[in-house]
Formats: structure tokens, C-alpha cells, sequence
């Protein structure tokens, strides 16, 4: 089955860039959803059982990657879905407060291709189980 | 690190495109803070929303791999952040390297390349950390010419101090607060009117009734005449702006390697501080553009019969109770046909159906920021912002060109936000506010005098077909068209659209308050006011209306 992510960032730099990684190599074929804030991105999360992956950037207008974790937890929206927070020179202590709201994995800028693929790998085999 | 190290580098142009609009903003930004710091405003306001462009900045230039912006962006961010947390520092030292900083990163990522030169940005993040390590006093590296406007501004300063004895400062959230209490005056008088026409209906004319109702006018004269007072100490020269362009001119128009000169006129025009303070950044936007794309070369400006230098004009102007802002060059003027066929690529809404104004297309969110990227000879950056800037402010936006002769924009803004004229009508027993800035006429909607055209009502005025909605639909209070006994004619921008209602109640000048975030009203409303019974009614937001408002059908 393909895979099917979601990409919750406001720059559509960003978007292009993912849009890039999950058409070639190892993850070609996928599906990739797309929302510009975190409010646009909750509702996607929800309406989207099957995600594979989901990459929140941390910084964002209208509910940013923190409170849109805050927010699924509190609601256990979709607990099995894995979530990256993907942050541009988090501290260590950003990357705790991410943990601690529920963040599965966290990525920093600048990272490459296969950083994300091999986040997919690891989120497929952690997973596999819990499905 | 070269192009083909870096699995993104063939975003280069989707970064700029990106990036740019924001390290212009930032530029902007920094340029304003200089302006108010100097006026001893600290702008906190201004200074927290640097942050958030810088850092996508930052981040943007980290994954394309492009260090020096990444690097500036970064000493950027410090230096904001200290700034944010010292006040005291906040002076024309610090101004200088926040607006040489942010035009190095302006500039770096408009030629955003994997091969650029490191050094500038090497030098530039240096002097940051020197100037945080210092205690904040001028740098040593400051140019002569700033030091110059540093003594123009203390001969000012000393020229002010024989005008200090008759001159007071006051908190501008003072001025407000006078706002309130007159508009609760005026509330008072409607009220007490209101009971006059009233009593007169009742008992008929008597000597009592004639006093009460000269009364009742001369209050109402002395309440005008305390609000036209009130309203002058919150108006200030629209100068005030316009200050900040002779220098952003020449520095834009060194940088693009051009001859311009900024012709201005009618800076004594006064306007609300409020609208002042929201109109700089639209305003600068459409000066830069100018210059930018607007101007051709020198060489081929020579080679067109035209004077080498280019000429940009802002002018102002009171016109029936508004501002009117003309912003204007000499330069190529709009390429229709290059904006037709972007606005053709940016999907159905815009299809390029040659009927449709250039002026509609030209406004189009997306539009501006493909002319950029594909740098063809017409311009629009970021035309749909400050459309929407100025919108927000209550006023319209309208353009004309001609190729080879240039481009004139033209702004129609309220004097103030504070206070509206407007016509106060009745729609499913609520009262509303229109701003009679908007309304063009009412009329009594003869039911046979509105046709129904593909489930639109139309009407015949003034020799035009113009759409006319039922009321109750637009507000959302009704599913259906009811049956209305007048409709008033809107109109801005060019734009005509009929809006059926029950009643027509009266004119009365409304004070604006804001609406509360929390209450889900339509969003062709664009706040509230108390009228004389004490009634809270919503002001219509009329550009929304005539744009066809969500539930406007």
C-alpha cells in the first residue's frame, strides 16, 4: 500500500521540498497532503486516519506545532499516527517541551532526503505492530 | 557549496520567491523602527514581528545551503532579540545596523546563489557581535552622512524646545478614551432627539416644546463642534509618512542603478494617526515597485524619447470628506498581456476572459509573485496585499496605465477610523451602520423593477444593470429573499451592487468600535456601534458587500 503523510508547515518552500522527497527514491508514489497553519493542519491530522507520518514545523501563524500537539493529545486524536517536529536550531530544550506534548521524532533544518526516509522506516517498523 | 551538493538547489527560485517578499518587509520594518525610535516611540509592536520572518528566512537558507543569508538572518534575530529585551539600546546606532543588515539580506537573496561571495555577510555578522558585545553606544564604523542627520535631528530638537511652552504630549489611548465619552455624547442627543420627535407627535407645538427643540439643535452643534476638535488633535500631516520616502527613493533607486526623483505634494493633507500608522507599509510597497519594475533604464528610457531620470509621484489630497493618494511614474506601464496570461495559469477564478478589468486581474492574489519570479517586464508584487491593506482600512485601490506613459494608483482612504458617517437602515428588525462613503443612492425596489437573472436579483440604475442582493441573505438572517421595500446602492472601486432592506432609518456619524474575535459574525461586518436608543448595530463592511461577501450569492 502507498504511503500517505502529512506536511504541516507555512512556507511553501517547504512544501515544494517535501513534494520533492516523497516523489523520487524509496518513497515515490505516495500521497502527500499539504496545510499552510496548524489550525488547517489539525483538521487534515483528523480527516486522515491513514497517515503514515505526519512533519509539523514548530514555527507557525495560527497554532503552532507545540499547540497542535497539545491539542491532539488532549483529544487522543490519532495517537498511533507518528508526528516529526520539525524545528530550524531547536534548543534541547525545545525538543523536550516537543517530546513531552507528544512529538514522536524530532527534525532539525537542515536536514536531507534520507533523514525523512529514514524517519519512514523507523515510524513503518515501530509501528507495524500497533496497527 | 556548490549547486549540485544540495538536494534542493533547483528551488533557488522558489526560495527567492519566497523569501524575498519577507527580507523586504524586514527592510521595512527596520526603516519604520528607525523613524519611531527617533520619535521616541520604543514600537515593541514593530520589534515583535521581526522574529517570525527572520526565521523562516533563517531556516529557508539553511536547507537551500545558502550560509550567508542563514548567517545574517541569524545576527538578525539576535540583535532583535536584544533590542526586544534593552530598550535603552534602541537608538540610531542600533537603527543603522538593523537596516544595513536587513538590505544585505534583502540583497543576498534577491541574487540568491550557491556561488555568492561569503565575505559581506562574514563582515556584517561580525559587526552585529561587536555591537552586542558593546554598551551600545554608536559604532565606529557609522557613516558620516549619519552622523549629519544625527545633528539635523538635535537642531530640531532645539528649534522644538520654543515651541515646548505651548505644546503638550499626550498618550494617544487618551485621545481614544475622549472618543468614547463624545460618542457616548452623541448617543445621549440621539436618545434625547428621539424623545423630542416623540413628545412633538404626541402633544403638538408649544412654546416649551420650541425651546426644547433649539435645545436639542444647539447641543447637537456644541457635540459637532467638540468632535471636529477632538478629531484635529488625532489628525496629523500625512507628511509624517511621506518623510520616509526621499531617502527610501534614492536607496532604491541606487540600488536598481537607476535615475529617479520623488516629486510630493499635498503632505499638509491630514489624516487619523490610526490610518497613518497602517498606511506606510502599503505605501512604501507601491513607491518601490515603482522604482522597481516600473522604471525602465536609463538607456532605454533615452532610447524611448523620455528623460533619463524617471519621475515618481505621491500626492495627497482631502476630496469629500476623504484622503485621496496618488501614486504615479513615467514608467513603461503595466504589460496587459504578460498579467493576462499569469492570471491564465492561476486557474478558473481568473480564466483569461478579456472582459474582466486589468484592474480586477492586477489585485489577484498569487498574480504578483509569478511576475516575479518570471521577472517579464510588468510588475505586481504583492498588488493583492496591499489591496488588502487598504481595504481593511476602509478604501479602495484603483489603477491606470498606459504602456510607454506609466502607472497611476490611486488610493481613497477615510480620514479616520474612529468615527463613520453613515446610513443606518433596518434588515429582519436589526438596525445596521453603512458607511456613506460607500452608498451612491437609495431607492425604493419597485418588486417590478428587479429582474431575476440566473438567480440574481438585477436592477436598472443610472443606465447600468447592477446586482442587487437581498439583505437578509448577505447577513446571513434569512434563507430566503424576502420581500423589501427599498435597496441602497453601494458603491467603490468601480464596483456597483444594490443591497435590498426594510427600512430607511437616517444618517448619524457612529463611533466605531471594534468586533469581539469570539463572536462568529459574517464577515460582511466590520465592527459595531450603539445608536441613539442604545442599541447595539452592526457597521456593514460595504468593500466586502460589493466584492460579493461570503453569503452574499
Amino acid at each position: 500500500m502507498p504511503h500517505s503523510f502529512l506536511v504541516i508547515d507555512d512556507s511553501k518552500l517547504h512544501h515544494q521540498m517535501y513534494r520533492m522527497i516523497f516523489s523520487r527514491g524509496p518513497l515515490a508514489g505516495s500521497t502527500v497532503h499539504f496545510a499552510t497553519n496548524g489550525r488547517e493542519g489539525y483538521g487534515m491530522l483528523a480527516a486522515h486516519p491513514e497517515l503514515t507520518l505526519v512533519l509539523l514545523d514548530l514555527n507557525m501563524p495560527e497554532m503552532n506545532g507545540l499547540e497542535v500537539l497539545e491539542r491532539r493529545r488532549a483529544e487522543s486524536l490519532h495517537p498511533h499516527i507518528p508526528v516529526v517536529l520539525v524545528t530550524t536550531e531547536g534548543t534541547a530544550e525545545d525538543e523536550a517541551r516537543g517530546r513531552a506534548a507528544g512529538a514522536w521524532e524530532y527534525l532539525r533544518k537542515p536536514f536531507q532526503p534520507a533523514d525523512v526516509e529514514r524517519l519512514v522506516q523507523r515510524a513503518l517498523a515501530e509501528a507495524a505492530p500497533a496497527r | 557549496m556548490s549547486r549540485d551538493e544540495n538536494p534542493f538547489g533547483e528551488l533557488l527560485q522558489d526560495y527567492v520567491l519566497e523569501c524575498l517578499p519577507l527580507a523586504e518587509q524586514v527592510v521595512d520594518t527596520f526603516v519604520e523602527l528607525e523613524r519611531r525610535w527617533r520619535a521616541e516611540d520604543p514600537a515593541d509592536d514593530l520589534l515583535g514581528s521581526l522574529p517570525g520572518r527572520l526565521h523562516t528566512i533563517k531556516g529557508n537558507s539553511a536547507m537551500m545551503g545558502l550560509a550567508p543569508m542563514r548567517e545574517v538572518a541569524h545576527a538578525l534575530e539576535d540583535a532583535c532579540g536584544l533590542l526586544a529585551r534593552a530598550p535603552g539600546r534602541r537608538n540610531d546606532a542600533a537603527a543603522a545596523l538593523l537596516v544595513a543588515g536587513g538590505g544585505l539580506l534583502a540583497d543576498l537573496v534577491r541574487h540568491a546563489s550557491p556561488e555568492l561571495d561569503p565575505a559581506p555577510a562574514d563582515r556584517y555578522v561580525e559587526r552585529v557581535r561587536q555591537w552586542q558585545a558593546s554598551d551600545g553606544a554608536p559604532a565606529s564604523d557609522t557613516q558620516p552622512e549619519r552622523r549629519q542627520t544625527d545633528r539635523r535631528g538635535g537642531g530640531d530638537a532645539a528649534a522644538g524646545a520654543e515651541k515646548a511652552a505651548s505644546v503638550v504630549r499626550v498618550d494617544f489611548r487618551r485621545l481614544d478614551a475622549m472618543l468614547e465619552v463624545l460618542g457616548e455624547g452623541l448617543i445621549q442627543h440621539s436618545a434625547l432627539a428621539e424623545a423630542y420627535r416623540e413628545l412633538a407627535r404626541r402633544g403638538g407645538a408649544n412654546e416649551e416644546m420650541d425651546r426644547l427643540d433649539q435645545a436639542v439643535i444647539a447641543l447637537q452643534k456644541t457635540l459637532k463642534r467638540l468632535e471636529s476638535t477632538l478629531m484635529e488633535t488625532r489628525l496629523l500631516p500625512i507628511a509624517t509618512v511621506f518623510g520616509r520616502f526621499p531617502r527610501m527613493v534614492r536607496d532604491t533607486a541606487e540600488a536598481e542603478g537607476k535615475r529617479v526623483r520623488l516629486l510630493q505634494a499635498g503632505g499638509e493633507t491630514p489624516l487619523d494617526k490610526a490610518v497613518l500608522d497602517r498606511l506606510s507599509e502599503p505605501l512604501v510597497h507601491l513607491v518601490t515597485n515603482a522604482i522597481v519594475h516600473g522604471m525602465e533604464r536609463g538607456d532605454v528610457r533615452r532610447r524611448a524619447g523620455k528623460p533619463e531620470e524617471g519621475t515618481v509621484r505621491l500626492e495627497a489630497a482631502p476630496q469629500a470628506g476623504r484622503v485621496v493618494i496618488r501614486v504615479s511614474d513615467d514608467g513603461r506601464g503595466l504589460n496587459e498581456q504578460a498579467i493576462r496570461k499569469k492570471a491564465e495559469a492561476l486557474g478558473p477564478e481568473a480564466r483569461g476572459d478579456d472582459s474582466i478589468p486589468l484592474r480586477n486581474l492586477i489585485f489577484l492574489p498569487g498574480l504578483s509573485t509569478a511576475e516575479r519570479v518570471s521577472t517579464l517586464a510588468g510588475r505586481g508584487v504583492g498588488l493583492d496585499v496591499v489591496a488588502g491593506a487598504i481595504h481593511a482600512l476602509g478604501g479602495t485601490i484603483d489603477v491606470d496605465t498606459a504602456v510607454g506613459k506609466g502607472t497611476a494608483f490611486t488610493l481613497s482612504l477615510p480620514v479616520t477610523l474612529a468615527i463613520a458617517r453613515s446610513l443606518i437602515v433596518e434588515i429582519d428588525q436589526e438596525r445596521y451602520a453603512l458607511p456613506l462613503a460607500h452608498v451612491a443612492e437609495t431607492v425604493r425596489a419597485e418588486p417590478e423593477a428587479i429582474r431575476e437573472i440566473n438567480h440574481r436579483g438585477v436592477a436598472q440604475w443610472r443606465g447600468d444593470l447592477i446586482h442587487v442582493a437581498d439583505g437578509g441573505m448577505v447577513l446571513g438572517t434569512t434563507a430566503r429573499p424576502a420581500p423589501r421595500r427599498f435597496y441602497v446602492v453601494m458603491a467603490a472601486g468601480g464596483k456597483r451592487r444594490g443591497l435590498l432592506v426594510d427600512r430607511l432609518i437616517g444618517h448619524q456619524d457612529v463611533v466605531v468600535k471594534g468586533l469581539d474575535p469570539a463572536l462568529g459574525r459574517p464577515d460582511v461586518v466590520s465592527g459595531t456601534t450603539i445608536l441613539g436608543d442604545g442599541r447595539v448595530a452592526c457597521i456593514l463592511d460595504a468593500v466586502r458587500i460589493l466584492e460579493g461577501g461570503r453569503r452574499a450569492g
